[in-house]
């Protein structure tokens, strides 16, 4: 019966031995299984048990980790805080800290308490569960430089838009305080910005016409005006000038100027005010055309009056008082010629030099100048060309007395301004739709810095006017007018010291084409 | 202790009365599969095979009684196949000590390195062997050192060496310090009633 008892009793043993170790499997099973590093510290600091998890963040072994002191892996002062707090409270929930690895790495980590005691209630240590922060605190660096960069680049925008501001007023008091009128169109001709000036010039308020496109406005004559002239090709192109004269609020002659900024197809249209500049030179034109017509009538009473004593028809004349008499007719001979020049002027000023085109063979026209020079060709012993196609060139419309006379000024200044022995050669080339002349000479040339001046009035080059004290200066002003006014352009080239050539076109008009155009 | 282990030591060894936990061979099973793998597990177990204890340790069960013998065998085995040093076997106790289950289960880490020294390192000792009596005998916190008696308890002189490993460990757990040491300064196989051991700590 004892026996009995004793081998009960030894078969409880076994039992409670065989749960005992299901119990050490399962505990270490699922010690070994956590994902999180956990271990337990005795009472006094020392580390007493680490799962796998905290051997791999530590990067101690087992044996190297158990025995030592936490303070040896974590902050002292922190492990210290988190000691006394678990035994104070019982628990710790998620408190920043770091450990240190055994190659002395730094890893930020979150650490968990919960204390434990004997079944007498003493208190035995605490385990310490902790949790990798370094991704966490590695997003949290990169959320930082991200927020800081993100500040700086706010700071930045917050800058530059500072400046811009700046810029936009100090710009809009430009604008505003101009003295000439300024309107910015966009690509769609969407007026984006009109000024103070530019609504008086053309009686406009800006609120009415910003933000619309101009071609919708031409209820307002003045902007009618202006949309036309903004309807053209050139004024998309770099930049265009052009005067316009208006009636309304007040009569007024602007010089528009449009400025095409390529980026953004931007227009930009200066209406600079010219009115009072225009009176003053009609004023001039009045005065000087007054003049010479006043001028003119006693110059010619001169000229036959000096005829008449050439001609002998006041009686014999010595021959030192016929040179004398020769002498003052040829002056007064320049004196009426410059009068006529100064009346061209002023008629091509004031709209009244009339054109008379017919069509003519432009090289007879040449030929015809040309001939009328042989004289002086031949004093001044010039080597004279005049090169043409050899065969007929089309005809052209032209006034034939007007282009004489341009083509006159052309040859003369060539001829006038190349020295003795020089070279003159007078081209003509045919093009598809224009005739092409030019005149060449290799004389003194224009200096370069008052070439931008040479076709306005009352020009001389510095260097001709201290050799040849003749000349009025008018010459190629008129001869510009006299081409522009044919549909042609006139150019040139030169170099001082070296020589000249004056280009100029004319346009090929087909014969009886306006008259064919009716049937 | 240069004695080989043969068939008649062993047989020797299993006739000394008393037991010993599990938990003793595990430490052996662990610290092999750590240094030479389940290779080198399997070759001990061979070994013990030709020797007439077969232990397969995987069964070992870790709070069971198994006779105290296997514990001197299964040291002088591994000494044997893997050719350990005395310095390998003291490292196999101090390793003991971290993985042990007793000491994390049963010991009472408290505040007091005088309560714990004096009266858990008898307990450490009753709750793995059923011989034997471990007593504290002196302790001086301020000069680092305390001196454990073990008495009536003569296994084998492989288990000294064992045993300066583990106290090192033990104590290691009960005290702040970088480095401990523990000598046997007395021991029944030179001819002393006890075995002695000094731990010195820095």
């Amino acid at each position: 019966m004892a026996i009995k008892e004793k081998n009960k009793e030894k078969d409880k043993i076994s039992i409670l031995l065989g749960d005992l170790a299901s119990l050490e499997s399962y505990a270490k099973d699922l010690f070994s299984f956590l994902p999180l590093p956990v271990c337990l510290v005795s009472s006094i600091g020392i580390i007493l048990e680490v799962n796998p998890a905290l051997e791999k963040i530590s990067g101690y072994r087992i044996e190297e980790i158990i025995g030592k002191s936490a303070e040896d892996i974590f902050t002292e002062e922190e492990i210290e805080a988190i000691s006394k707090e678990t035994i104070e409270r019982g628990s710790v929930l998620a408190k920043e800290t770091s450990i240190f690895t055994k190659e002395k790495r730094k890893v930020p980590v979150s650490a968990s308490t919960i204390l434990r005691k004997s079944e007498e209630g003493e208190i035995i240590g605490y385990f310490i569960g902790l949790f990798d922060l370094t991704d966490v605190k590695k997003k949290e660096k990169e959320l930082k430089d991200t927020q800081l960069a993100l500040l700086n680049m706010l700071e930045d925008t917050k800058m530059a838009r500072q400046v811009a501001e700046e810029e936009r007023d100090k710009t809009k008091a430009i604008v505003t305080g101009l003295a000439d009128g300024l309107i910015v169109l966009d690509k769609e001709n969407k007026i984006i910005l009109i000024n103070p000036e530019g609504e008086r010039f053309l009686d406009v308020e800006a609120k009415e016409i910003e933000g619309k496109i101009l071609e919708t406005l031409v209820e307002k004559p003045s902007l009618k005006k202006l949309a036309e002239l903004l309807s053209t090709k050139e004024t998309k192109r770099g930049i265009f000038r052009k005067e316009l004269s208006f009636k309304k609020p007040t009569e007024r002659i602007l010089e528009i100027t449009t400025v095409s900024l390529p980026p953004r197809e931007e227009n930009v249209v200066i209406l600079h005010d010219i009115s009072r500049e225009k009176l003053i030179e009609r004023m001039k034109t009045e005065f000087v055309s007054l003049a010479a017509h006043q001028l003119r009538t006693p110059l010619s009473a001169i000229k036959w009056t000096l005829r008449m004593l050439l001609d002998g028809d006041l009686g014999k004349i010595t021959a030192e008082q016929r040179d004398f008499v020769e002498k003052t007719y040829s002056s007064n001979e320049r004196m009426i010629s410059l009068i006529n020049a100064l009346l061209d002027v002023t008629r091509i000023e004031e709209g009244r030099y009339v054109y008379r085109p017919t069509f003519n063979q432009i090289e007879n026209i040449v030929q015809f100048v040309i001939n009328s020079f042989k004289e002086v060709i031949k004093r001044k012993k010039i080597k004279f060309g005049f090169k043409k196609p050899k065969e007929k060139l089309p005809k052209v419309k032209v006034d034939v007395e007007k282009i004489r006379l341009a083509i006159d000024n052309l040859i003369d200044n060539a001829i006038k301004y190349t020295p003795i022995g020089g070279e003159v050669t007078v081209s003509l080339i045919c093009g598809k739709k224009e005739i092409e002349i030019s005149v060449k000479d290799n004389g003194v040339g224009i200096p370069k810095d008052q070439q931008q001046r040479v076709f306005t009035k009352f020009f001389r080059g510095a260097n001709v006017m201290r050799m040849e004290t003749e000349g009025t200066g008018l010459g190629l002003f008129t001869t510009k007018n006299i081409i522009e006014a044919h549909g042609g352009r006139i150019w040139f080239k030169s170099k001082e010291g070296e020589g000249t050539i004056f280009h100029f076109t004319l346009p090929i008009k087909e014969e009886f084409a306006e008259f064919l155009k009716k049937f | 202790m240069n004695q080989e282990l043969t068939k008649e030591i062993a047989k020797k060894l299993m006739e000394i009365k008393g037991e010993a936990r599990g938990v003793t061979l595990n430490i052996d099973r662990e610290y092999i599969l750590k240094e030479k793998g389940e290779e080198g597990l399997k070759k001990l177990e061979e070994e013990l095979e030709k020797l007439g204890c077969p232990i397969k340790y995987k069964k070992i069960e870790t709070l069971t009684f198994y006779p105290v013998g296997l514990r001197a065998i299964s040291l002088l085995a591994i000494k044997k196949v893997f050719n350990f040093d005395d310095e390998k076997i003291k490292e196999m106790g101090f390793y003991g000590t971290k993985i042990s289950l007793i000491i994390k289960f049963f010991i009472k880490y408290v505040f007091s390195f005088q309560e714990v020294f004096f009266k858990e390192s008898p307990k450490i000792w009753r709750e793995h062997w059923t011989t034997g009596e471990m007593v504290p005998v002196d302790l001086n916190e301020e000069k680092k050192y305390a001196i454990l008696r073990l008495k009536d308890f003569n296994l084998h002189p492989i288990y000294c060496r064992y045993l300066e490993g583990y106290i090192s460990g033990l104590i290691q757990l009960m005290v702040k310090s970088p480095k401990i040491i523990c000598e046997e300064t007395r021991c029944t196989f030179k001819g002393n009633e006890y075995h002695e051991y000094l731990i010195k700590w820095l």
